[in-house]
C-alpha cells in the first residue's frame, strides 16, 4: 500500500511530537534518575516548528512530491463531491485556532518551568581560598599518604556529619532533614548519577566555590549548597570527598 | 490408595515444611550483636555515638539529639506500663520506617531485614538488654470515630492533655519540658500536624502512645493504676477519635504546590488577620529550614512550616502569613523569659522580594539578594514589654549588605493564639520609590519567607529561611480573553475563505 504524501506528513509530524512528549523523558528518566528535567512547552513548540519546516522541506524538494502533497488538498478545496467535508474542516480549523490562542491568553498559575544544567562544565582554572587552582591538573593530595587512608575517611565522615548530611542526606540519598526546602534539591551521592561521574577536582570546585560558584547555567542564584571556604579548610575538603566516595562506593572518574 | 489420599498426604507433607521454614526464619531473624556492631560503625554512629551514647559528630547539630542507646530507654514502645523496655518488634520498626519529624531516617531501603535484626541485637546489648516484655498495651475494642465520641475525647483532652498540648493541641501549653537523659528541652507534638507523628497517625498508634506513654520524656502513661487521670479503654478511643479530628490539613505541604495565588477583590481589602474576607482566599503551606548556609548559621529551627494567603485591588496588596509558634516570645515578660533556654528575643518573620520582576530565569541569590540583583525585605516583629509590633522594609544586596529605611511603607500587624501566629503585611500594588518592587498584574513573581522563633534562640541570622517560591497576581478572566481568541477565529475563517476561493477560480 502507497500513503500519500499527507498522511506521510501528518504520521511524521505526529511522531516527532511523541518521541519529543514521552520517549524522550522515558530514556532521560531510565538514564538520569531523578535528575532529568521537564521540556517546557515553550521549548517543544519550537522544536515542533523546526520539525514540521524540515518535514515540509523534505517532502517538497522533488517537484512531482510537492504536487502529489498539495493535490488532496487542492481536491478538498475544489471538488463539489466533497463539499461536506470542506464545510466540516472550514469549521475545525478556526475553532481549532480559538482554542489555542484561548489556551495561551487564558491567565493560569502554573508556575514557569526553569532548566538549569545540573553539572555544568567547570572553569580550566578557579581562584580558592585566594589561590589559583589548575582544575585540569588538580589532585587529591592526600589519595598519596594510602597508609592513612581510612584515618582521612573517617575524618571527612565526621566533616560531613556536622556539615552535610541535613541536605545531603544520613544515607547520602540528597535526602537529610531539610532537603525538601530547597530547590534545586540536594544531589544524592549514592549511585552512579552524580560524583562517579565527576572527578575530585570537579568535586573540590563545587564544593568550595558552592551553589554561588556556578556558571549562569547551572542556576546559582537557586542552588542552597554552601560555599565551603567560608566554612572548611582546603584539607578538610578533600577528606570530605574522600568520604563520600568511600560511602557510596563510587570511584573519582581520572579520565 | 487412592489418587485423593496421596493427594492428601501430600498436602501435609508441604504444610509441615512450610512450618519447620518459618520457624527457622523466625529463628535466622533473632540478630547478631558482632555483625550488627559493623554496621552501627558504618551507618549509625555519626548520629548515636561510637559507644551509643548518643554523642555522635552530628548529634550537637540536632533537636531531638539521637537517642542515648547505653540507657536503655526508648520512646516508641507497646509493651504496657508494667513493663519500661520495648519488644524488639518496636525497634526494629523504628529503624526500618524511621521517626518523622526528625532527622532519624528510615533504613529499610537500604538495610536487609536481617542487618535490621543484627541492629536491633547490637543496641540492646549497649544497654545489656536481655529477653522480651512481658505483656502488650492492652487495645479492648477499638470504637469507630463519630460526633459523640468526639466530644467526650475532646472533655477528657481537655482535662489530661491540653496542660501540655494546648486547649487547640498545637503544643503551645506553657510549661518548660525536660526528657530523662541530658536534661535537654523538649517540647509537646503540635497534634494539628498529625503527619509530624514520629511513629504513624494511625489510631492504634495513637492508642499506643496514651497507653504506654513516651518514656524518657513526661508524656505519662494513662494506664496507671495509681494515677488518678488513669483512662479506661473506652475512654483512650474516644481521645484517640478527637486527636485525630483536628487535623489542620491547610499546614499540610503539597508537593508542586509553588505558586501564591493572590485572589482579586473588587472592594476594601481585609482590614485585620481574622477579617472574614479571608475566608474564602486560598492558602499555600512552605517548608521553613534552618539557615544553613551563612554564618551565623542555624540548625535546630522549631517552626516548619509556614501558610499564606494574599488578596490585591486596585490600590494595595495584602499578604496573611500564619505559622505555628509553641511560644508568644515577649522579651521583658516574666512568664516569656521562663520558657526560653537562653536569652530571648522577639517573634518575627520576613517576606523577600526581588526589586526587578525578572524577565529571564535569572534572579537575585535566593538568600539576601546579591550585588547585582537586590531584594527587597519586609521585616515584621512582634515587639517586647516596652515596645510595640513593628515593620521595617530592608534594601538588600547580599548577607552583609543589609540596609534598613527609615520609614516603611509596608504594614504590619499581627495576633498571636493558641499556638499560631497571624500577620498581615500590606503595601500599595505601585510606589514612587525606584528601590521597591513594583506589583504587576499576571506576572510571575519570585518571592521568599522566613521566620524567627525568639524563643528557640533565634535573632539576626539565625532563623527559618525558604527557597524562592512564586506569587501571581491573576488579573480576571476579563472581557480580552474572550475578544482574541473570536478575533483569530475570525481572521483564520477568512484566510480559509480566499484560499477556496483562489482554488476554485483556477
Ligand atoms: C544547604 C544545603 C546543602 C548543604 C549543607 C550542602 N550541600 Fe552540597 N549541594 C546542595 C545542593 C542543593 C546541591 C545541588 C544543586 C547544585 O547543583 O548546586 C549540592 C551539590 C553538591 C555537589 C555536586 C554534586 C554533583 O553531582 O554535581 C557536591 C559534590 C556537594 N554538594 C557536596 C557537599 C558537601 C561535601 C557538603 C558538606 C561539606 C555539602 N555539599 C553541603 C546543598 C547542600
Ligand atoms: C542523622 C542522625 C541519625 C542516624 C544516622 C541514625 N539515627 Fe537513630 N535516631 C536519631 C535521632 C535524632 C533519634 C531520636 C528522635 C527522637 O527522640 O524523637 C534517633 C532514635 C533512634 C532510635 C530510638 C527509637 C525510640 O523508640 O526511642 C533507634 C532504635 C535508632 N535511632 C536506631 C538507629 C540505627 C540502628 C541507626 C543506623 C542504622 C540510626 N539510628 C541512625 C538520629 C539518627
Ligand atoms: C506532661 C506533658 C504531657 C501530657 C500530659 C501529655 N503529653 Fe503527649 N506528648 C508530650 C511530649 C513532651 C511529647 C513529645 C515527646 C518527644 O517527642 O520526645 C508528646 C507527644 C505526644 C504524641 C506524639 C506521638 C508521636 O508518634 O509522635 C501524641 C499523639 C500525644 N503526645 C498525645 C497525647 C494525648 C492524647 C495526651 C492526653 C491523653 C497527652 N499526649 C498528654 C507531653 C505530654
Amino acid at each position: 500500500m502507497k500513503i500519500s504524501k499527507l498522511s506521510l506528513f501528518a504520521l511524521l509530524t505526529i511522531g516527532a511530537y511523541l518521541v519529543l512528549k514521552i520517549v524522550v523523558p522515558i530514556i532521560g528518566r531510565f538514564l538520569h534518575p531523578g535528575t532529568w528535567p521537564l521540556i517546557p512547552t515553550s521549548l517543544l513548540k519550537m522544536y515542533m516548528l523546526f520539525i514540521i519546516a524540515t518535514i515540509l522541506l523534505y517532502l517538497t524538494s522533488k517537484e512531482e512530491s510537492a504536487k502529489e502533497l498539495i493535490s488532496p488538498i487542492k481536491a478538498t478545496l475544489t471538488d463539489p463531491s466533497k463539499r461536506m467535508l470542506r464545510n466540516i474542516i472550514f469549521a475545525v480549523i478556526p475553532l481549532l485556532a480559538a482554542y489555542i490562542t484561548y489556551s495561551s491568553v487564558a491567565p493560569s498559575y502554573d508556575a514557569p518551568v526553569e532548566l538549569r544544567s545540573i553539572h555544568p562544565a567547570p572553569p580550566s582554572s578557579a581562584n580558592i581560598y585566594n589561590k589559583s587552582y589548575n582544575l585540569n591538573s588538580l589532585k587529591n593530595p592526600l589519595r598519596d599518604d594510602a597508609a592513612n587512608y581510612a584515618k582521612y575517611v573517617k575524618e571527612g565522615g565526621e566533616v560531613y556529619f556536622k556539615n552535610c548530611f541535613y541536605c545531603h542526606g544520613d544515607k547520602l540519598d540528597g535526602k537529610g532533614h531539610f532537603y525538601q526546602g530547597f530547590d534545586p534539591q540536594p544531589l544524592p551521592f549514592m549511585g552512579t548519577n552524580t560524583i562517579a561521574q565527576l572527578s575530585e577536582s570537579f568535586v573540590f570546585w563545587r564544593v568550595a566555590t558552592g551553589g554561588p560558584g556556578l556558571p549562569k547555567e547551572g542556576a546559582p542564584w537557586r542552588s542552597a549548597m554552601p560555599i565551603w571556604e567560608h566554612f572548611l579548610s582546603e584539607e578538610e575538603i578533600w577528606k570530605v570527598a574522600m568520604f563520600i566516595y568511600d560511602y557510596s562506593g563510587n570511584k573519582p572518574r581520572t579520565f | 490408595m487412592n489418587i485423593k489420599k496421596i493427594l492428601r498426604l501430600q498436602y501435609l507433607l508441604m504444610v509441615t515444611l512450610l512450618l519447620i521454614l518459618s520457624y527457622n526464619i523466625a529463628e535466622a531473624a533473632k540478630g547478631d550483636k558482632e555483625a550488627g556492631k559493623k554496621v552501627y560503625e558504618k551507618k549509625c554512629a555519626w548520629c548515636h555515638g561510637w559507644t551509643g551514647a548518643g554523642d555522635g559528630p552530628a548529634a550537637d547539630f540536632l533537636n531531638p539529639r539521637p537517642r542515648d542507646f547505653t540507657s536503655g530507654i526508648y520512646k516508641y514502645k507497646t509493651s504496657n506500663v508494667d513493663n519500661p523496655f520495648p519488644y524488639e518488634d518496636d525497634i526494629f520498626r523504628m529503624i526500618s520506617d524511621g521517626m518523622t519529624g526528625t532527622s532519624m531516617p528510615f533504613w529499610k531501603d537500604v538495610l536487609s531485614d536481617k542487618d535490621r535484626w543484627n541492629l536491633v541485637a547490637y543496641v540492646k546489648s549497649l544497654a545489656g538488654l536481655e529477653g522480651e516484655p512481658t505483656a502488650k498495651v492492652n487495645y479492648g475494642k477499638q470504637i469507630g470515630s463519630s460526633a459523640e465520641s468526639i466530644k467526650k475525647g475532646k472533655e477528657l483532652f481537655i482535662d489530661r492533655c491540653s496542660e501540655c498540648h494546648g486547649d487547640e493541641g498545637k503544643g503551645d501549653a506553657m510549661k518548660k519540658l525536660k526528657d530523662d537523659w541530658a536534661g535537654n528541652r523538649l517540647w509537646p507534638r503540635n497534634l494539628t500536624k498529625p503527619w509530624l507523628f514520629r511513629v504513624s497517625s494511625d489510631p492504634k498508634d495513637i492508642y499506643t502512645r496514651i497507653s504506654a506513654g513516651i518514656p524518657g520524656t513526661p508524656m505519662p502513661s494513662f494506664d496507671d493504676p495509681a494515677s488518678k487521670k488513669k483512662l479506661t479503654e473506652e475512654e483512650k478511643w474516644h481521645v484517640v477519635n478527637y486527636v485525630t479530628s483536628i487535623k489542620n490539613e491547610a499546614r499540610r505541604i503539597k508537593e508542586g504546590d509553588t505558586v501564591v495565588k493572590a485572589k482579586r477583590l473588587a472592594g476594601e481589602l481585609p482590614k485585620d488577620v481574622n477579617d472574614e474576607k479571608w475566608k474564602d482566599v486560598e492558602s499555600t503551606a512552605y517548608p521553613l529550614v534552618g539557615q544553613i548556609i551563612a554564618k551565623e548559621r542555624f540548625f535546630t529551627p522549631s517552626v516548619e512550616e509556614i501558610t499564606v494567603k494574599a488578596v490585591y485591588n486596585d490600590k494595595d496588596i495584602a499578604f496573611l502569613l500564619e505559622w505555628d509558634d509553641r511560644t508568644n516570645s515577649i522579651p521583658g515578660d516574666a512568664k516569656a523569659q521562663e520558657l526560653a533556654d537562653g536569652e530571648l528575643n522577639e517573634d518575627a518573620v520576613a517576606i523577600q522580594l526581588p526589586v526587578t520582576i525578572p524577565e529571564e530565569m535569572e534572579k537575585p541569590y535566593f538568600g539576601m539578594g546579591d550585588s547585582s540583583h537586590p531584594v527587597n525585605v519586609w521585616h515584621w516583629k512582634s515587639g517586647t514589654t516596652k515596645s510595640e509590633q513593628s515593620i521595617k522594609v530592608m534594601d538588600s544586596t547580599g548577607f552583609k549588605n543589609i540596609k534598613t529605611r527609615d520609614k516603611s511603607n509596608v504594614n504590619g500587624k499581627g495576633s498571636y493564639n493558641k499556638g499560631t501566629w497571624k500577620v498581615m503585611m500590606t503595601r500599595p500594588l505601585k510606589t514612587d520609590n525606584k528601590d521597591d518592587m513594583q506589583f504587576e498584574e499576571g506576572r510571575f513573581t519570585p518571592i521568599a519567607f522566613a521566620t524567627w522563633d525568639g524563643t528557640n534562640g533565634e535573632k539576626g541570622s539565625k532563623h527559618t529561611i525558604t527557597t524562592w517560591y512564586w506569587i501571581l497576581l491573576k488579573p480576571p478572566t476579563g472581557s480580552k480573553v474572550v475578544f482574541i481568541p473570536l478575533l483569530v477565529a475570525g481572521l483564520v475563517f477568512g484566510a480559509e475563505l480566499l484560499i477556496a476561493r483562489s482554488a476554485q477560480k483556477k
